[in-house]
């Protein structure tokens, strides 16, 4: 019995210690930035909103359907790991004691997104109901206990069923978590009615799972997806070692392609172009500088900001995409073609150069109702061909 | 006429060498085996051949020039098919084979003929717009292949080319050596697999511990090991007892 806690204590230290290295980054990153303005910006219309908020808006509904929905969403986290499927079997009738955690865990990191919004949701709710606080703090406690259910009932049903039809659950304790939360804000005592239909559903469920095998195949796949997922959303602050870049073919951009006739010399730009092109990683990443450069340019009407936001984008831009493209990690079939070495270098080069220019182009449009806008893409260009030039 | 000289390398990726003193030599029209246990220098010669290791002593001459001496003749004179199939995931079947032509320095209208053939032969003329990621095992070793292929050096270096290959793919692969072998290529390959290995091959170079224990055609190394009628598999094994033989002893 000791032996399945510390796997599992194991195994949530590690994920904790990799989740905390790439938050790390995320919350040092240029996007942190602008998160902070959108909250700001959204809870001050927000807060504007609320005092001409007419007395008949359905808030109720609006709480019900929104935390509803997120209580709804329990995927669980098992940290299950692929060769947990073979190393794993004999201790299966041990595997209740793992899951628990699992699930303990999986309630606890979930609950504060339909929590939050409930306790963000409560200035509307003093604003248009005659809601005692009391009332409405009971009801953070009541979210609570849905989504402690929740979280049970979605594990049972993808155990059970093996994966298979979770959308129907879904939709199921959707319904009956909305209307929970609706009752409880309107006529309180009823909900218990809504609270007992969920604990049967989740009772049948568990006692279906009595005789099952554990699903290791569709659990590991989950917890790969999510991790997976994770990786790439950190992917957009730091570059993460593991992860392979997802390719997309972009054909509307194979026009691109039509600058590079088919010659030796212009190998390594043949293959160049693609990769920057075709690869999430660094298609996004020029995407993404390019969009923050352009809105600031277009918003802020102070030229001297303005300067030296494109600046230190382009500067951003250019050398990451040089550090991507030349980083010679594993061996490439280029690396024995009979071309000389420095066309990979020269080919980046030309690639960078290209896409600093429309970088500029792109900004300078979206300045153009600006003062002084014609000087940005001189800084774009200028600072991108200094990057260019003196770094290694 | 001799198209590679191995002459006396020894190298390897640290400082202790996994191969000694290596010498061998492959003239044109010549099939050999490489063959080996795990561990025993075959891929770490094949790096060297390659030029993605340089040897520490001793020199390999392709065609009569080094890699030092010539890199565009030497890195022109050969093709080479990876154990495990390297391919660019962003670019297509197509667009491998265009990659390949271009660097090799091959004409639009070569490329166009010779690609043709390559994928009829290798069934994958259906594929051509296909990231690598939908392909099977097997299809991106026949992607490397049909690379190969299509550039007609004077050597070809194909490691352990049978693992994944479907039956028919094997057959197309030894039509095409055989084809090369014919119009007077080297080819050098690496495998486990004995009886194609025996079967096929004009010469056998069996590799021991870094160092080449025996080489020749099945007749020279069944009389280097006293076995008359043995199968490479049998001399194989007979091999390894031996050099566990003397270690014990």
């Amino acid at each position: 019995m000791n032996s399945m806690h510390s796997v599992w204590a194991k195994r949530f230290e590690h994920y904790i210690g990799e989740i905390m290295k790439y938050m790390r980054f995320v919350f040092t990153g240029h996007i942190a930035i602008v998160f902070v303005f959108i909250i700001g910006a959204g809870g001050y219309q927000y807060s504007e909103w609320l005092k001409v908020v007419q007395n008949n808006f359905p808030a109720e509904w609006l709480v019900a359907i929104l935390v509803g929905c997120l209580l709804t969403l329990s995927r669980p986290t098992t940290l299950l790991k692929e060769p947990d499927q073979v190393y794993l079997l004999p201790l299966e009738s041990q595997m209740p004691q793992y899951f628990k955690k699992a699930k303990n865990w999986t309630f606890w990191s979930q609950l504060l997104v339909p929590a939050v919004v409930y306790i963000v949701m409560i200035p509307l709710l003093k604003e248009v109901t005659e809601l005692t606080t009391k009332q409405i703090w009971l009801g953070v406690l009541f979210v609570a206990i849905l989504k402690f259910i929740n979280v049970r009932s979605e594990f049972a049903f993808r155990y059970v069923n093996r994966g298979q039809a979770i959308l129907m659950d879904r939709f199921v304790r959707a319904i009956v978590s909305i209307l929970a939360i609706q009752t409880v804000l309107t006529d309180g005592v009823f909900a218990i009615v809504f609270l007992i239909m969920l604990v049967y559903y989740v009772v049948t469920l568990h006692k279906k799972m009595k005789n099952q095998p554990v699903p290791y195949e569709h659990f590991i796949n989950l917890e790969q997806n999510r991790m997976l997922s994770f990786y790439r959303f950190a992917n957009y602050f730091t570059e993460v070692p593991h992860l392979k870049g997802s390719i997309k073919r972009r054909a509307w951009l194979d026009i691109a392609y039509k600058w590079i006739p088919y010659k030796k010399e212009n190998t390594q730009a043949y293959l160049v172009f693609r990769t920057f092109i075709r690869t999430d990683d660094h298609f996004y990443l020029w995407l993404r500088l390019t969009a923050i450069s352009a809105v600031i340019a277009m918003f802020v009407n102070i030229p001297f900001v303005t300067w030296i936001v494109a600046g230190a984008l382009a500067f951003a831009t250019t050398l990451q995409l040089k550090y991507a493209l030349l980083s010679a990690g594993e061996f490439r079939m280029d690396m024995l073609y009979p071309i000389p070495r420095e066309t990979r270098k020269q080919a980046v080069t030309k690639l960078v150069r290209l896409l600093a220019m429309k970088q500029a182009i792109i900004v300078t449009i979206c300045a153009i109702m600006q003062p002084q806008f014609f000087i940005i893409p001189l800084v774009i260009i200028l600072v991108s061909e200094l990057t260019i030039r003196l770094s290694k | 006429m001799t198209i590679l000289h191995v002459q006396n390398v020894t190298g390897g990726y640290t400082r202790k060498p996994v191969i000694q003193d290596l010498s061998f030599e492959m003239n044109k029209g010549e099939l050999v085996g490489l063959i080996g246990l795990n561990g025993a220098g075959k891929s770490t010669t094949i790096k060297h051949i390659i030029g993605t290791l340089l040897p520490r002593a001793g020199e390999i001459r392709l065609n009569g020039v080094t890699l030092k001496e010539n890199m565009d003749q030497y890195r022109t004179s050969f093709t080479y098919i990876p154990e495990t199939p390297v391919l660019y995931e962003e670019l297509t079947l197509k667009e491998h084979l265009e990659l390949t032509a271009m660097a090799y320095g091959l004409d639009e209208k070569t490329l166009a003929e010779r690609s043709e053939v390559l994928l009829k032969e290798f069934r994958m003329e259906k594929r051509l717009n296909w990231f690598p990621s939908h392909f099977s095992k097997g299809m991106r070793q026949k992607v490397m292949i049909m690379c190969a292929f299509l550039v007609n050096p004077s050597l070809y270096i194909i490691d352990e080319p049978f693992v994944g290959l479907d039956p028919l793919g094997i057959q197309s692969l030894l039509d095409q050596m055989d084809a090369k072998k014919r119009a007077g290529a080297a080819i050098l390959m690496s495998t486990h697999i004995l009886s194609t290995a025996e079967k096929h091959c004009d010469r056998i170079i069996l590799l021991h511990e870094g160092r080449v224990r025996a080489q020749g055609t099945m007749d020279d190394l069944r009389k280097a090991f006293q076995m008359p009628a043995a199968t490479l598999d049998d001399l194989y094994i007979a091999m390894t007892k031996e050099q566990d033989n003397e270690q014990h002893a």
